[in-house]
């Protein structure tokens, strides 16, 4: 019986080798003609509905550039690994797409944890880091000096949460304002912080700022209390599935106050929701506007192929691959220095979720705004740009 | 308020009571903790969301709510047999040591919620609505009728699982292979058919709660990942004690929706885990349970 096993595991050990050899050579004697791009997405773990959009956007705009001739004569390779939505897991795979698949660039994923954790890498290994980890603090160090490596693809959460905030207070004047939100997420915590300061500024009080944390399903201790403490609004730039159970216990409640919150509350929430009454009298600011006309193409190609409705990470990924095709054009040659070069000087490009210009003070997009939504009665209703007084000037 | 927050407490607890007694029932014939059950909620939770598209056709409302809950029940229990086929009954022809069975059912575990990552985890999805109104509004008091229903389901599956233990053949040859698998043998019994009904039961449980997670939280893969509750809710009823799994199921559903209050949710959880480790440290039968070794 041993014998048998011993056999059978040097004859899966022989046939792993061949396999595994026949990989390694093959891109040697294709990369002449190739330009690896890599992705790094959760595929497997809490985020990955998330990762597999912006996969598929990637996935997308690469077809696209293909069918038209590639860059520069060269097609374009995408290698996706695998972050499992932890932090050690990207790194592993941040480094086999730098060092052994030799990816030119790197898509990233929509989680701001993981754009920290892996700033200081992508630096040392000279390889852009391209995607839409909005926590300011993936794309410029705590010095204010910039990471060379890190680019944003969509307004930082400082400026997002800013938006927020004007229009709720500037726009439509709440100004007794509640919060609620996951502690333990970057990407709520790095928006909290900003809309509390414009809005006090902007002259609103946050009258109730309640929290929880990653996992928790029952929100309505929370919102008694916010419901006690007599907001006019409330805040809630939370993760999707947490919305849903949110809007829910509301209603269970009785809370009658708008919600104020991020893209989270976009299409499909409200099909999520399943219940119009529940899902109203919610605002949000997305990246883009459903009838905006640069989106029909990428959406009518995800339809054909997958069959479904894209959620908006899916222009997002989109948008990233977008970029990096652009800073190739500018630079001219697809190495991992001249597109660092290219990034920097990206200006203008029309992208799904708007005008794309990144600025190469803070790697960070420059005035772009967000499109206004209310959802009313489980009807998303577009209410048109909108940027703040303030950001215009800038 | 504080009636609304017991009424909170209470159906946040009958949700954790659903799992916890499908997770006791398998922890009391073969004395480990069976984390496979979380994966089971996952897959019946879309396998119930699956027909439920399917019958949406045909049915609406109440029979649709009733249809759904049936097909993933029995997706549950057909899918436990399967689990208990694959995973378990080899161990339990070698003798083998009870770690073998915890990992084992963790590994069967994440590899159901990966199967599910890997078929669905393009969107999030959700159940159609079943019924028209969703809350019930008493003075000051509401509560929602999902809750309602998942309370009334706990409540029969439990009453039904009771008298099947107590009253019924079936139910004695659980309980005695429970007590002594060998003295059972030489009784006559076939311990495999004791402990695939067994598996059957727990499943038709898991396929229960999948649904009410689903309806819910909405449908994700990590859904199963709420056996955690299910799990401390036994340590504190009893581990492998089914009315003690229920009562420590309220029981945390009551005090965790207090902390919240009172504490706030940051702490909320150190607190929690830190009652489980008392009760662990200072009556690790927990409430009710009889069963002091094996704590795996």
């Amino acid at each position: 019986m041993r014998k048998v096993t011993l056999l059978v595991l040097c004859g899966v050990l022989v046939i792993a080798m061949t396999i595994l050899g026949g990989c390694g050579s093959n891109p040697s004697s294709t990369t002449a003609k190739q330009i690896v791009i890599g992705n790094l997405q959760d595929l497997s773990g809490p985020t990955s509905v998330l990762g597999n959009a912006v996969t598929r956007g990637v996935e997308l705009s690469i077809d696209k550039i293909n069918k038209q001739g590639g860059l520069n004569g060269s097609q374009i390779k995408l290698v996706t690994l695998d972050t499992k939505g932890d932090v050690q897991e990207a790194i592993k795979a941040f480094n086999r797409l730098a060092d052994q698949e030799k990816a030119v660039a790197i898509v990233g994923p929509p989680i701001s944890n993981i754009g920290i954790g892996l700033a200081s890498i992508a630096d040392a290994k000279k390889v852009a880091f391209v995607g839409s980890f909005a926590d300011p603090r993936a794309t410029v160090t705590e010095d204010g000096k910039v990471h060379p490596s890190m680019f944003l693809v969509q307004p930082s959460t400082v400026q997002y949460g800013e938006i927020m905030a004007s229009y709720a207070v500037e726009k439509l004047s709440l100004k007794k304002i509640a919060i609620l939100y996951d502690q333990s997420n970057a990407y709520a915590v790095s928006l909290v912080n900003p809309f509390k300061k414009y809005a006090q500024a902007a002259g609103a009080t946050i009258v109730s700022e309640e929290i929880y944390s990653k996992g928790d399903k029952d929100f309505r201790t929370q919102l008694s209390k916010i419901k006690d403490s007599g907001a006019d609004v409330v805040f809630a730039p939370n993760y999707m599935q947490e919305l849903v159970i949110t809007a829910k216990q509301s209603r269970q409640l009785g809370l009658t106050m708008p919600f104020l919150g991020a893209l989270d509350y976009a299409a499909p929430f409200a099909s999520l929701v399943n219940d119009p009454e529940s899902a109203s009298n919610i605002y949000f600011a997305n990246n883009y506007s459903d009838s905006e006309p640069q989106l029909a193409e990428v959406r009518n190609a995800y339809k054909v192929k997958y069959n479904e409705d894209p959620i908006n990470k899916v222009y997002l990924g989109y948008d990233q691959m977008t970029v990096i095709a652009e800073a190739i054009k500018l630079s001219g040659a697809a190495t991992a220095d001249k597109i660092l070069e290219g990034l920097n000087k990206v200006k203008d490009v029309q992208g799904t979720t708007g005008i794309l210009t990144i600025s190469p003070d803070n790697h960070q997009p420059v005035g772009l705004s967000m499109v206004m939504y209310k959802l009313e009665n489980g009807k998303y209703i577009d209410l048109g740009r909108y940027i703040p007084e303030k950001h215009k000037k800038q | 308020m504080n009636i609304q927050l017991l009424i909170n407490g209470i159906s946040l607890g009958s949700v954790y009571a659903l799992i916890a007694v499908g997770f006791a029932l398998i922890f009391n014939i073969l004395k480990f903790s069976n984390f496979a059950h979380g994966g089971l909620m996952t897959v019946t939770a879309y396998i119930g969301y699956v027909a439920s598209l399917f019958l949406r056709n045909y049915i609406s409302s109440l029979p649709l709510f009733f249809a759904t809950l049936l097909i993933a029940a029995l997706g549950g229990g057909f899918l436990a047999l399967i689990l208990e086929r694959v995973a378990f009954r080899r161990l339990r022809n070698n003798n083998s040591p009870v770690i073998y069975y915890f990992i084992s059912s963790i590994t069967m575990g994440i590899l159901m919620e990966n199967f599910i990552t890997i078929f669905a985890s393009s969107n999030f999805y959700s159940y159609p609505p079943f019924l028209p109104a969703s809350v019930i509004h008493y003075g000051n008091l509401s509560v929602a009728i999902p809750d309602l229903l998942m309370l009334f389901f706990s409540a029969s599956a439990l009453s039904i699982l009771l008298f099947v233990l107590y009253r019924t053949k079936l139910g004695l040859a659980i309980r005695t292979t429970s007590f002594d698998v060998n003295t059972a043998r030489l009784m006559g019994m076939d311990p495999n058919a004791v402990v695939a009904a067994t598996f059957f039961v727990a499943g038709i449980l898991g396929g229960l709660s999948g649904v009410f997670l689903g309806i819910n939280y909405t449908l994700y893969p990590q859904l199963g990942q709420m056996i955690v509750k299910g799990f401390v809710a036994s340590v504190i009823g009893g581990l492998g004690s089914i009315s003690g799994a229920v009562i420590g199921a309220v029981l945390l559903g009551v005090v965790e929706i207090s902390l919240i209050w009172v504490v706030g949710a940051g702490w909320a959880p150190v607190l929690i885990f830190f009652i489980m480790l008392i009760f662990l440290l200072v009556r690790p039968r927990g409430i009710s349970g009889i069963i002091v070794q094996e704590k795996a």
